[in-house]
């Protein structure tokens, strides 16, 4: 019918546009060439250097050869643990900060907490880069410079997230909060037993998007970070740039272990990604 | 049980709550913010001291090449990166937001690279877009065509990141604009079928009016984004050393890390920063003033 209505108002190429092959193509080609880069990247993890570079490429390799990962064991393992590490005690900080803000923000009421929520959210526009050297500063001056603590203290506060639990918590209705408080709960109670437990869906969100964002974050850890004890993932990523050349398959190998728990996350959780974007854009 | 005045244990209560969050906010955020105003004023260079000197690093930098290259660069970028990703975000969403077979897997592939690692990615592009060896240079060849120098040539090394960035993050608008379709209100599509408009006109004054807050939110979010890209530049073309050949991709955030953290002339950068946020806070508060006219909501 679809076709009908246009064959008789639109001129023929707008109806070329969308016949369901012609967006099955783009879609395809779309797919295609986003998962093309990442097929070379796990292929070239398993290649020599000659042959990453042979052509026509061959995306699955004559031998799987897994010396470039091997190269990787004096040092990723490290970086992996402290990229664990630092990732999940900063989302773990993060839904503490966020959660008791969001709180803070929505079901107490107290002078000056509308403009103070304001300034929470203004600083979403702010580059991290333009407050990096007073922050540099500060970290320098309290002694943790090159250590994890100091990126979790940078870490610590997160406007978006902050808005987004905001935004959920504002969906628990008021009447609820209210009787509890004539049952005689006092807010720590309220906060315990009755915000977390319903905010499982936001809190979800926020993990998934702390973790995403910490697990690949290479600013920061650049800036603070030399032991080699203390690197994370992304730092590794470059280790294999010297001053003569660039030895791909060890860095290919690196940016595999990089991806791969990104993406299981993504598998598992995408319901929550769309649900935690979806949350931050649409008005509400 | 003491008995505490009822307005200092409502305080107190509030600071208990509100603790966490401000802690980091203060000490991490805000206070750098005006600390970065006020080291603008001065010659800082990471040491222990600085002088002031008034308006003297605003003065420097809009006489100096290399930051109006950096602004003229960053404006390139973020003109060319926001309208492509709103855009394919669009059509994208548009298409993939009717019932149809693979729905989901397109949607769950092209958003797959939002989750990656910038450097990461970089690091795949940087083999595949070699200028000798790489597998796309190779095949333009086979076809005929010439090389593109990508990361090696002025001319093309910024175009190269802008690619990349939109390959990386135009998944991050579709699912905003997915998000923001699946609010619109059926009914409207309803009454216009039954007034006979066609899927054109129905996508022309219901769908995109009707999309406008959302499209709102994704161009102040892509500017800002945009504002903000370094690992791609860093990665690609910088190191520690240049921005990119003859300085074309040198954006500046870049330039302000240069500043800061290779010359150490951190007063010059903080000066930097300051007009870097001059500018967000321009851009946004023009879309703000802008939404009046062209944002319907209901």
């Amino acid at each position: 019918m679809l076709e009908r209505v246009l064959r008789a108002v639109q001129p023929l190429r707008l109806k070329a546009l969308i016949t369901p092959a012609a967006i099955y193509a783009v879609l395809g080609i779309t797919a295609l060439l986003i998962l093309l880069p990442l097929l070379l990247m796990i292929s070239a993890a398993f290649k020599n250097e000659m042959e990453i570079f042979s052509y026509p490429v061959k995306l699955i390799p004559e031998h799987l050869y897994l010396e470039n990962f091997k190269q990787l064991l004096q040092s990723f393992p490290i970086y992996t643990l402290n990229s664990f590490k630092v990732t999940l005690i900063i989302t773990l900080v993060q839904v503490i900060t966020s959660t008791t803000g969001a709180y803070a923000f929505t079901k107490l009421q107290w002078k000056g907490r509308d403009l103070l929520f304001m300034l929470y959210i203004a600083t979403i526009m702010i580059p991290q880069q333009v407050m990096i050297i007073p922050q540099f500063i500060i970290v320098r001056n309290l002694g943790l410079y090159d250590s994890h603590l100091a990126l979790i203290l940078l870490g610590s506060f997160t406007a978006f997230g902050t808005f987004l639990v905001k935004q959920y918590f504002m969906t628990i209705p008021d009447s609820l909060i209210e009787a509890a408080r004539i049952d005689g709960a006092n807010d720590f109670i309220i906060f315990f037993r009755i915000m977390m437990p319903l905010a499982k869906p936001v809190i979800a969100a926020q993990v998934i998007f702390s973790f995403r964002f910490f697990w690949n974050d290479f600013f920061t850890p650049m800036i603070y970070i030399t032991n080699e004890k203390l690197k994370t993932i992304p730092l590794g990523m470059s280790d294999f740039i010297t001053q003569y050349t660039v030895y791909y398959g060890p860095q290919m190998a690196g940016c595999l272990i990089s991806v791969i728990p990104v993406i299981v996350l993504f598998l598992i959780a995408q319901k929550y990604f769309v649900q935690g974007i979806a949350a931050g854009g649409v008005k509400g | 049980m003491t008995v505490i005045p009822s307005k200092l244990s409502k305080w107190l209560v509030v600071a208990a709550f509100l603790l966490p969050s401000f802690i980091g906010f203060l000490l991490f955020v805000l206070i750098p913010m005006f600390a970065t105003i006020g080291l603008a004023f001065t010659d800082y260079s990471g040491g222990f001291t600085a002088e002031w000197i008034g308006l003297k690093n605003f003065q420097i930098a809009f006489s100096s090449p290399e930051f109006i290259n950096a602004l003229i660069n960053t404006v390139k970028f973020t003109v060319v990166t926001v309208v492509a990703q709103i855009i394919l975000g669009f059509v994208f969403a548009v298409l993939l937001n009717r019932k149809m077979f693979g729905r989901n897997f397109f949607r769950a592939v092209i958003f797959l690279p939002v989750v990656l690692s910038m450097v990461a990615i970089s690091l795949v592009f940087m083999i595949i877009l070699h200028p000798d060896k790489g597998p796309v240079n190779n095949f333009l060849i086979s076809l005929g065509l010439g090389r593109v120098p990508w990361l090696t040539s002025p001319a093309t090394a910024l175009l190269t990141i802008v690619l990349v960035t939109i390959w990386q993050s135009f998944g991050y608008y579709m699912v905003l604009f997915l998000s923001g379709l699946q609010s619109i209100n059926p009914e409207l599509y309803e009454a216009a079928d039954i007034d006979g408009a066609n899927k054109w006109k129905q996508l022309l004054h219901i769908t995109i009016p009707m999309l406008s807050p959302t499209t709102f939110f994704c161009i102040i979010m892509a500017i800002i984004n945009s504002f903000k890209v370094f690992d791609p530049v860093f990665v690609m073309t910088g190191g520690q050393l240049g921005g990119g050949p003859a300085g074309s991709t040198t954006v500046l955030v870049f330039d302000i890390f240069q500043n800061a953290f290779a010359h150490y002339r951190m007063g010059y950068a903080s000066a930097e920063s300051v007009i870097l946020l001059a500018f967000v806070l321009a851009v946004t508060i023009i879309q703000y003033r802008g939404q009046q006219k062209w944002v319907t909501y209901e």
